[in-house]
């Protein structure tokens, strides 16, 4: 005895709304903890943090009345959770200043590569989008680069006396906490470019093992092969009395290899990171790597890498 | 693209404006590689012109930053010179040793407000150490500048004095 197919349609459609109505009620709870220490910053830079990203990255959510409704409220609910976790500016005002400025940077290159507000966001809130306009006015509160603190000449100094009798015939094999290990030769590696680091007052030399050479000399860098190690060095800046900044005492050096197998589950990427002259392995657990992932995630489609290799590789002889 | 005027807007034109749309719609989709983000070697920063060696190809001893005029230079050695400069505080570099400063002008980088990167090389010194006939060392110094680089100086001493001495002094960057 089949039934009209009319009286099924609409049978179906009830069912879809009581469905729809029903789904309402499963609502994970979101809340808007107090605001205990708000990121410090003049009005016209917090008026756009506040506009384009404060629904996410905030205790004072605002959901207008169709991110209430699931499904919809089920997506932003995770996003609010998930950008919390990240970022908060709720909570960045006990920061030292300093490291307030730093998460802007972090923020700026956000908005410049076009990873924050995320697109599929400002897609429906096209009011969150950061204008040009706007993104000169989070970029002019940064960009007087704060003069160069002189860093600590006689650390540099001490290091410096430490290393240099036995540096070259260290052979430390420590592992990064996610299984990354310590390349002890990246010293010997060729130069891929350079940085001044004005944001933290760091210098880099951006090193590359003989596959990123031979893939830079190639023009094969996206995705990169197997097997390219980059490596960072940073040194502090150390400023003379002639102007000049030189590298002074060594903060860190950090690898990135390459092995689509081993790596898959960080976009094809091993991150690893070595702190101090007793290269002390950074993070405190496997998982430490999100933070490196999420950085470098809005250069993805640059195969997760920022370096824009000096062109010219492997041309002419080495003596 | 012109709007039309609304009262002359046939099918035809309908269907033209949505096929446009879709287009763009489908444009949007297949280029939204960020710009800054895209795949490119930095070509500013090459080293074009006629260099005796390409220094890129050596091992890095230092590195310096000109905030005045904004540039930023590394300096380069081969392997004996690196090897030297890595184990000694002096600068009484062996025959054999080449040291290369290599001066960029600085660009902003556009994958990281915040810092600055090499943009077009301002010049490419080196300093040459050899064995003399009397069996003492002699400094050949050779500057290159411009664009593409070419010779411009090129000196020779018994004793490292103004530029020679200033590649020559640099203390090696700590790299353990
Ligand atoms: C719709 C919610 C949403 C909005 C609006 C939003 N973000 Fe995010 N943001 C996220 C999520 C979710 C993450 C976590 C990383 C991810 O999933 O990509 C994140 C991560 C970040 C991070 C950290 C990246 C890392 O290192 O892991 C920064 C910085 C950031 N956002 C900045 C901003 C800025 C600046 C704005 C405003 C211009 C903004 N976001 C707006 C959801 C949002």
């Amino acid at each position: 005895m089949a039934k009209p197919p009319l009286r099924s349609s609409v049978t179906f459609l009830i069912i879809l709304g009581v469905l729809f109505l029903g789904m309402q009620f499963l609502r994970p709870e979101l809340t808007n903890p107090p605001v205990k220490a708000d990121l410090q910053a003049p009005p016209e830079v917090k008026q756009i943090l506040r506009n384009s990203c404060y629904n996410c990255h905030s205790n004072e959510t605002r959901l207008p009345w169709y991110d209430k409704v699931v499904p919809a409220y089920w997506i932003v609910t995770s996003d609010v959770t998930t950008a919390r976790q990240h970022l908060n500016f709720s909570e960045l005002g006990s920061l030292p200043p300093a490291a307030q400025k730093a998460k802007l940077y972090e923020a700026v290159n956000q908005i410049q590569l076009g990873a924050m507000p995320l697109p599929a966001y400002t897609k429906v809130h096209p009011e969150a989008t950061v204008t040009e306009a706007q993104l000169k006015v989070l970029r002019d509160y940064l960009a007087p680069a704060s003069l160069t603190t002189p860093a600590e000449t006689a650390t540099a100094n001490e290091q410096y006396g430490k290393w240099l009798p036995n540096g070259t015939n260290l052979t430390q094999t420590h592992l990064s906490p996610n299984g990354v290990p310590f390349l002890p030769d990246y010293k010997n590696w060729k130069a891929i470019s350079s940085t001044d680091r004005f944001d933290n007052h760091t210098m880099r030399e951006i090193l590359g093992n003989d596959i990123a050479i031979k893939a830079i000399a190639e023009n094969h860098i996206n995705p990169w092969p197997d097997g390219t190690v980059l490596a960072k060095v940073t040194w502090f800046q150390q400023p003379d009395d002639k102007g000049f900044v030189h590298a002074g005492a060594f903060q860190q050096v950090e690898l990135m290899e390459r092995d689509s197998r081993k790596y898959a589950a960080t976009g094809n990427w091993g991150y690893g990171r070595w702190r101090g002259t007793e290269l002390k392995p950074y993070g405190n657990d496997a998982k430490f790597d999100a933070e490196c992932v999420g950085c470098h995630t809005p250069v993805k489609k640059n195969d997760y890498v920022y370096t824009m290799p000096i062109a010219g590789q492997g041309k002419g002889q080495s003596q | 693209m012109s709007l039309m005027n609304k009262s002359k807007r046939s099918r035809t034109n309908r269907a033209a404006l949505l096929s446009a749309v879709f287009t763009l719609l489908l444009a949007g989709c297949a280029s939204d590689v960020n710009p800054r983000v895209a795949t490119r070697p930095n070509n500013d920063a090459a080293l074009t012109g006629d260099l005796p060696v390409n220094p890129l190809q050596w091992k890095v001893i230092t590195s310096a930053i000109d905030k005045q005029n904004s540039t930023m230079y590394t300096l380069f050695g081969n392997d004996v010179a690196v090897q030297y400069a890595r184990t000694h505080a002096q600068h009484d570099y062996p025959a054999g040793s080449t040291l290369s400063l290599v001066t960029w002008s600085q660009q902003e980088d556009p994958r990281w407000f915040g810092g600055n990167i090499p943009s077009a090389p301002k010049s490419v010194e080196f300093v040459a150490v050899a064995l003399g006939p009397d069996k003492k060392p002699t400094y050949v110094y050779q500057e290159f500048e411009g664009s593409p680089l070419k010779k411009t100086s090129s000196q020779e001493s018994t004793a490292p004095d103004g530029r020679s001495a200033y590649l020559v002094n640099q203390r090696a960057a700590v790299m353990p």
